[in-house]
């Protein structure tokens, strides 16, 4: 059994070891590759410069430029964005035992877009970086407490209970930011229509900037409550009898993911089915243990949306597919196999 | 009586316009097993979650060692009481270690990795409820009987002065029940007060040094298994017909329920037995819903014993005492009231003679013939026998079968 327990470990330290690996290779390669190439010798010049290191010149300008200004922010925002999605959607299949809870799915990313597009209409997104996220902050915790209250509203709910109303609270949304942009001007409707694609292009370090400060200490936060969240997979009666507040604490994990999911999409666009996918591949390899299934999904969703934007802009270049079309494209067929696999009562993400 | 360590007062609990719970008051000491039993719906298990600090009572307050439970901090209060819940699902696959050490999770700060002594403690609960080898194996996946087992060894990771246990053995087979039951006994000895919900009623018995029996949200009544477990009261919170006598392997009481034809109760039958020889056709006619009286028997004799159990109106005498003349005239009126008086199958001798004088007073009789499984009729003296040469002179012979299917067949008439 002791051994047992080595074997696990070692299996865990692998697999983080070869997901900051990848999430590394990944990065540079995103650096590197673009509509105009930068060599490597220019990337190596510029971690000598940064790293303080002689000798090996100084990088172009112009290369120095794209680099620095356009590519860099561009793969921590991809990062960034990435593991708050996918740390979202660990927490939240925790929270509610149920391997398709997202935020998307349960309809925060709708209250988010919702509240972009108001900040779009009322034009005070152009007047402040801080005033989008406020507003899609607002609009994801909005939902977020819809569906507290819905699933609060009964003793144990069944897997697509919750599913279910967060499509019901999604389309409401949806709804209402429909009727929002009949009162917009045309610009105002383009520009909306864009940002729902979600995408990473044109992120600068003014983005990172607004958005670091909140995500990362976010996602600290909910990894110290790893605990809590294997506690309320067994049931919230049992999690209740075992010694955990379970209202506080639920209160407080979904209030944490509205705000993360809220800043990631003023920062991205909604992106879809990264924190219902990556949670899920995660498990596969580490268990569903949220003290090691927390950092993992970071690590995992960083990798993956780093990835898929990297695939969309070398897909068909010059054109760029929007990194939020790429994940749709992967995550649609992904959660048809995962509603098959539960429908065959199969436990998800067995080892 | 020492302090007890879990105490209810008046406790109710209303949801909607429906009262759950009605002013149930009891209080556990440390040492006791105590059997929470009642119909469907009377309230077990809300009793039991307001009792372990899960429910806010709607009235009336649970107290732990004289402080409130609802007023104590949560990981507080689970290291006080645990609770093991009925519902065993789990989507994600955990292991049992894991799912085991999550019972620690009331001692554990949040900055706190579990100890190699919670691991140590984990492994041996799983050992000590017989499922060592399953550590590392997926809970999910485990039978739903080891899924219980391993949920009950989580009430002892968390290391509780109290336990409540809501249906531990719904999905156990009799081994495990008795495993599981054996095991609160034996945590009750050790100083714990152990709770259960239970509907096996002859198992509630035979384990739990009390009972509290539950009729729509009240104590009907608490206190020894015997003195609980009456078949008058169980008839009425039940709304069936039970039959409690001691089991003949345990001494506890055991409860059955007697399935009783309610549209037969015209035919008033008689049965003279003794030595057992009208058992069986006293369970016949009786599930037929027939009106029966039994008699003469001696005291302690099977026959005797099962009238009385199934409240037989019966005559009876001291055992081995001579059938006396007088005890004949007594019984008499029964004899006389039945449509259909069976004199079953039993030798007769000195003492029983009288029984075969009784039959002579039948308004219609019947005289079995024997069965596979009947004791010979046999005489032990010529009186007995000239005796009995009247009896079938008077009455038909004939077969329990005939007897039954007779009026089975005049059951079914009356129902057509």
């Amino acid at each position: 059994m002791l051994h047992h327990g080595c074997t696990v470990a070692r299996q865990r330290a692998l697999v983080f070891g070869i997901l900051s690996a990848a999430l590394a290779a990944a990065a540079v390669v995103s650096v590197a590759v673009g509509a105009v190439p930068v060599s490597p010798r220019a990337l190596l010049q510029l971690a000598a410069l940064k790293l303080g290191i002689a000798g090996l010149g100084t990088p172009d300008a112009r290369d120095l430029t794209i680099l620095l200004q356009l590519r860099l922010p561009r793969a921590v925002a991809a990062v960034l964005v990435g593991s708050s999605l996918a740390v979202c959607g660990a927490v939240m299949q925790g929270l509610f035992r149920n391997p398709m809870a997202s935020p998307e799915i349960l309809g925060l990313s709708a209250g988010g877009s919702l509240g972009a597009v108001a900040a779009i209409t009322a034009g005070v997104s152009a007047a402040s970086a801080l005033a989008l996220p406020a507003f899609t902050i607002t609009g994801a915790l909005v939902s977020a407490l819809c569906i507290y209250l819905l699933s609060s509203s009964r003793g144990t709910t069944s897997l697509l209970y919750i599913v279910i109303a967060g499509m019901a609270i999604s389309s409401l949304f949806n709804g209402l930011t429909s009727a929002l942009l009949l009162f917009s001007r045309e610009y105002q409707v383009s520009q909306f229509i864009f940002w729902t694609m979600g995408g990473l292009d044109g992120r600068g370090w003014p983005h990172i900037l607004a958005s670091a400060p909140i995500l990362v200490p976010g996602i600290v936060v909910l990894s110290l409550f790893s605990r809590e969240l294997n506690l309320f997979t067994v049931g919230e009666e049992q999690a209740r009898s075992l010694g955990m507040d379970v209202e506080t604490t639920k209160r407080l994990l979904l209030g944490i993911s509205a705000v993360l999911t809220g800043v990631a999409i003023a920062v991205s666009g909604p992106i879809g089915f990264v924190g219902l996918m990556v949670p899920h591949l995660v498990r596969f390899l580490v268990g569903p243990d949220h003290r090691v299934l927390l950092p993992a999904s970071a690590l995992g969703g960083a990798l993956f949306l780093v990835l898929c934007d990297l695939v969309g802009r070398i897909l068909i270049p010059p054109l760029e597919i929007r990194v939020g079309i790429i994940t749709a494209i992967l995550g649609s067929p992904y959660l048809l196999l995962l509603i098959v696999r539960i429908q065959r009562r199969t436990p998800v993400g067995a080892r | 009586m020492s302090e007890p360590v879990l105490a209810a007062h008046d406790l109710g609990w209303t949801i909607g316009e429906a009262r759950i719970l009605d002013g149930v008051s009891l209080a556990a000491q440390p040492g006791e097993l105590i059997g929470i039993i009642g119909p469907n719906g009377a309230g077990k298990t809300t009793l039991l979650r307001l009792l372990a600090g899960l429910l806010l009572p709607t009235s009336g307050r649970v107290l732990l060692r004289g402080r409130s439970v609802h007023e104590m901090d949560h990981r507080e209060r689970a290291r006080w009481i645990s609770f093991m819940s009925q519902d065993t699902s789990q989507v994600y696959p955990f292991t049992v270690m894991e799912i085991l050490l999550m019972g620690r999770y009331p001692h554990l700060g949040r900055f706190q990795n579990e100890t190699a002594e919670d691991r140590e403690r984990a492994r041996r609960m799983l050992s000590y409820v017989g499922l060592p080898a399953l550590g590392e194996r997926t809970f999910s996946a485990l039978s739903g009987g080891e899924r219980q087992l391993v949920l009950f060894a989580r009430t002892l990771v968390q290391e509780t002065d109290v336990l409540l246990l809501d249906e531990p053995s719904s999905s156990l087979d009799i081994h495990h029940e008795d495993r599981i039951f054996s095991m609160a006994q034996e945590l009750a000895r050790e100083g714990r007060a152990v709770m259960a919900s239970v509907h096996n009623l002859t198992v509630a018995a035979q384990y739990c040094s009390r009972l509290v029996l539950l009729e729509k949200g009240r104590v009907a009544r608490d206190g020894r298994p015997a003195k609980v477990l009456e078949s008058a009261l169980l008839d009425r919170v039940y709304a069936t017909r039970t039959v409690v006598s001691p089991s003949l392997a345990t001494g506890s009481p055991t409860v059955v329920v007697v399935p009783r034809g309610s549209d037969g109760g015209g035919v008033r039958v008689h049965l003279v037995g003794g030595a057992g020889s009208a058992v069986n056709l006293t369970r016949e006619l009786y599930r037929l819903g027939c009106s029966l009286s039994g008699g003469i028997a001696h005291e302690r004799d099977s026959d005797e014993r099962l009238w009385k159990s199934l409240g037989i109106p019966c005559r009876s005498m001291g055992a081995f005492s001579r059938i006396t003349d007088d005890e004949v005239q007594a019984a008499s009126s029964l004899v006389e009231e039945a449509e259909l008086t069976v004199l079953c199958c039993f030798p007769v001798g000195a003492g029983n003679l009288g029984n075969l004088k009784l039959a002579l007073r039948a308004r219609r009789l019947a005289v079995l013939t024997p069965g596979p499984e009947d004791v010979p009729r046999s005489f032990f003296s010529d009186e007995a026998r000239a005796l009995f040469d009247r009896v079938r002179e008077k009455g038909r012979l004939v077969s329990a079968d005939s007897i039954v299917r007779e009026l089975e067949g005049r059951r079914g008439a009356r129902r057509g």
